[in-house]
């Protein structure tokens, strides 16, 4: 019982960090143009959820996360970031579990991971709509990061935080 | 002094007798007043006048300290006063600008009588660099339905309704690559189809395709809504050519438009929820 509501606070914790940052983007960053793009915090989430938790943890926060950005923010095709976000979360949790210690630098290639996907997972769609748009789509996803990465040096500590809050008492803390 | 007083008592009676018929007959006869009172008033005259320079300073001081505190008041009365009037020339500002849209839009429905607009306001723009979209305050409890056209007061097109909620309707601008209608240009009554494209969507710019091969479009050519196939109403307004090129492919043309309506400079719009459908 005890670990269960230990796991149920955990996510809790998580969707709130997760929340703060969208907070952030909805009332300061949809108006700031950086490098010539808007940066997007929404996906920075499921990046660091999945170096901090793992592959498995990290496709479900993708999945949930995918949802509710499906029902919120206009996709190219319905369903756009429910098919892409689990995928982005395990390719990043791989990332921390086999290539990369969890930490800054990690959390800085899982999310150039995860926009990297979703990016090129836009340009596939709009080629697949006959109007295909590479050039324009990898100037876009470029920008996009760009403009996106600073912000996760904020995002980094607070997912840390919560990290270590739900990871006290294990033999091999990571971090 | 007792025994002064014993022994020349009655000279020093004598002498203030002497005295004081001296001082009386000079108070009688003499103009001025008189001379103790004179006396009095030389001696006591310094002290008046400190005394009066005193009280000056303190009335000075309480007078200024009243007065700064009326200035003070007088300022907040003032301040709030410019504030309010401020405050008069923004509203007066905003519904001048109103006014002027409505203006608009009244010509506007002059000319199309079987329109019937929802106004609305723009809540949100695009979330995403990849969608080119506006969120707006109206939804299906205005009547407001997928598919509806948006335009701005002068009837310019901005988008059409692509999602829609109890209060709230997700517009695709013209700019997004979902976004494609027919059109035809109003010089040449040449017919195409306009859409979004990615590449110029950064650019603010969309893209007209599909036109005959024959078609002599010029700089500045106004593009309008075909209202072919009675989806969108025909006439509105959508944009003008900036540019004629050829497909990569080489075997047709399309123009490059720049849209009509200030896109970035939008704060209310017009729902389109009906119109009679021109064959």
């Amino acid at each position: 019982m005890a670990a269960r509501n230990e796991t149920i606070f955990k996510w809790v914790l998580y969707l709130c960090a997760a929340f703060a940052l969208f907070l952030l983007q909805g009332f300061l960053l949809q108006y700031l143009t950086i490098f010539g793009a808007m940066p997007f915090l929404y996906l920075v989430p499921v990046a660091l959820l999945a170096m901090f938790e793992g592959p498995l943890s990290g496709s479900l926060y993708g999945l949930v996360l995918g949802v509710l950005f499906d029902l919120t923010i206009a996709g190219p095709i319905p369903c756009f970031y429910t098919l892409i976000l689990p995928l982005a979360g395990l390719c990043a949790g791989l990332i921390s579990q086999n290539l990369l210690p969890a930490g800054l630098l990690c959390s800085l290639v899982d999310t150039v991971a995860v926009f990297v996907m979703t990016d090129v997972f836009h340009c596939l769609v709009l080629a697949l709509a006959g109007k295909a748009a590479w050039t324009a789509g990898a100037l876009t996803a470029l920008r996009e990061t760009g403009a996106t990465l600073p912000f996760v040096l904020l995002a980094y500590p607070l997912f840390r935080t919560v990290f270590r809050r739900c990871h006290r008492d294990d033999p091999h803390p990571v971090l | 002094m007792k025994n002064f007083l014993k022994q020349h008592g009655i000279w020093v009676l004598f002498a203030a007798a002497v005295i004081a018929v001296a001082l009386a007959l000079m108070s009688y006869f003499s103009n001025t007043s008189s001379p103790l009172a004179n006396l009095a008033g030389a001696v006591t005259s310094p002290f008046r006048v400190a005394y009066t320079a005193v009280a000056g300073w303190f009335n000075d001081q309480q007078d200024h300290f009243r007065s700064y505190q009326d200035l003070e008041e007088k300022n907040a009365a003032l301040e709030k006063q410019i504030a309010e009037m401020e405050d008069d020339v923004r509203q007066a500002k905003s519904d001048s600008d109103e006014n002027a849209r409505l203006r608009e839009l009244l010509n506007l429905r002059e000319k199309r009588k079987d329109f019937e607009f929802e106004p609305a306001f723009i809540t949100e723009r695009s979330a995403s660099n990849w969608t080119s979209s506006l969120t707006l305050n109206r939804g299906t409890a205005h009547g407001v339905a997928v598919g509806d056209c948006v335009i701005t007061e002068a009837g310019y097109l901005v988008g059409v309704v692509s999602d829609v909620g109890v209060n709230w309707c997700t517009v695709l601008t013209v700019l997004d690559t979902d976004t494609s209608m027919g059109a035809q240009v109003f010089r040449t009554d040449d017919i195409g189809v306009a859409q979004g494209d990615f590449t110029l969507m950064k650019e603010g710019k969309l893209k007209l395709s599909y036109l005959p091969e024959e078609s002599n479009l010029l700089n500045g050519d106004l593009v309008l809504t075909s209202g072919q196939g009675g989806y969108y109403p025909s006439g509105l307004v959508i944009g003008s050519v900036d540019v004629v090129k050829q497909e990569d492919s080489g075997s047709a043309q399309y123009a490059v438009l720049t849209p009509k309506a200030d896109l970035n400079d939008l704060s209310e719009v017009f729902v389109i929820k009906s119109f009679d459908i021109v064959n």
